[in-house]
């Protein structure tokens, strides 16, 4: 595949003393445009067998049912051409219903919930898309200022069909009050590219009286690939 | 979400809280269950940031193209993952099959690395080459480094037989991170 540069602004800025943590840990040079054949034209491959049962119901991990708004999340995941993005190992991970991650270092004051660990995995399927089951996050705060409070998000990691297209984003839910004052939200420039990260409702993916529906679709970076679909 | 004209999705950090999350990964490719047929090295480093403090939760991932054949029972062959410990540490054992001479993978990396972690806010991928390759000259990758930063890409051979390989997020020594083109 080929992999145009990245427009200015659409990837957030890896130093933005806003987010304090960003300052000592982004790098200071520009990455270095190289070609390489293997990174943009292979991938690992996964075996079938690393997907377990429930893996993409997290509502399904403990004993009984977790606290919380049950949801379903769908999209799919295409490259800069709109084709789908085929067979690909997708994770994801997030606090739960209270804001809190099942996770030795959160030591935010809310509950965990014996029922919800808040991490699962899928494969998309031909058409690229991806489907979840789990339950709606708290926002939580963080402490890198004065009543900081993260956007409640859904973290999501894509390795795509080549090397060279993995991405590490979170998911945001629409409407959310704090994305004004979320420097990590604020991290993208580029308005436009924030707002691609904000899942829509769907009454179409909606389950009966079970669990609203929200789609968030991906594209990855990437041109030209294979019939084979990488 | 609306995106029909197809503008790629955008990055954001990992944040603290991923190892629960990324465990089964880590589980499925770890060391003292590694099976492969070909030769086997270590690599291993410190993770750094400007201060020349060690970044002690971020995750590194590691993909070596060229042993997926060798790896083929592993649950993901060719590939690791590892969270950095609490001095920053991490180490990776790496298959390292033969190289037939002049094939097209003389010089090439014995690992594409990508790093994440709390604070960076998009992925940084890099690559990690062994200082006693005889065909590193020959490398396509270093080849389009400035000389002068090329070291920041080379595993030592340390006296016990494993190589040191540190990664810099910033100052002078700085690692060389890519953008595929």
């Amino acid at each position: 595949m080929k992999f145009d540069e990245v427009a200015p602004g659409v990837w957030p800025s890896l130093i933005h003393p806003a987010y304090k943590s960003t300052v000592k840990r982004g790098p200071l040079q520009p990455a270095l445009r190289i070609e390489a054949p293997v990174p943009v034209s292979r991938n690992i491959t996964p075996a079938p067998r690393i997907l377990l049962p429930h893996d993409a119901d997290l509502t399904r991990r403990g004993q009984g049912a977790p606290l919380g708004e049950k949801i379903v999340v769908t999209g799919r995941v295409v490259d800069e051409d709109g084709k789908p993005v085929r067979n690909s190992l997708l994770e994801v991970w997030q606090a739960n219903s209270a804001g809190r991650y099942w996770h030795q270092r959160d030591n935010h004051d809310a509950p965990l919930d014996p029922n919800f660990f808040g991490f699962g995995k899928m494969m998309t399927d031909d058409d690229g898309r991806y489907r979840f089951v789990s339950i709606k996050p708290g926002p939580y705060p963080w402490k890198n200022h004065d009543k900081a409070w993260r956007p409640a998000h859904i973290h999501f990691s894509l390795f795509g069909n080549v090397y060279a297209q993995r991405l590490v984003t979170q998911m945001y839910f629409p409407n959310d009050p704090l994305f004004p004052y979320d420097p990590i939200f604020n991290s993208i420039p580029d308005e436009a590219a924030r707002q691609r990260l904000v899942s829509r409702f769907s009454l179409e993916h909606t389950v009966g009286d079970e669990m609203l529906g929200y789609e968030f679709d991906i594209v990855l970076r990437g041109r030209g690939a294979t019939p084979f679909g990488l | 979400m609306s995106n029909n004209d197809y503008q790629i999705t955008t990055s954001q950090t990992i944040g603290p809280f991923s190892h629960e999350g990324w465990q089964w990964a880590v589980d499925a490719c770890a060391a003292a269950r590694l099976e492969t047929s070909a030769p086997t090295i270590v690599v291993h480093g410190i993770l750094y940031d400007g201060d020349g403090n060690p970044i002690d939760d971020a995750q590194i991932e590691a993909w070596l193209p060229e042993a997926a054949a060798a790896e083929s029972a592993q649950e993901i062959p060719g590939f690791r993952r590892t969270p950095t410990g609490k001095a920053g540490e991490f180490s990776l054992r790496l298959s390292v099959p033969e190289r037939a001479a002049g094939e097209p993978a003389a010089g090439a990396p014995v690992a594409y690395v990508t790093v994440f972690a709390r604070g960076l806010t998009k992925h940084q991928f890099t690559a990690v080459f062994l200082e006693d390759d005889a065909k590193l000259a020959q490398s396509a990758i270093l080849a389009q480094v400035p000389a002068a930063r090329r070291d920041t890409l080379v595993a030592r051979k340390e006296d016990d037989g494993t190589y040191r390989w540190d990664i810099w997020m910033q100052t002078a020594k700085e690692t060389v991170f890519f953008d595929y083109r």
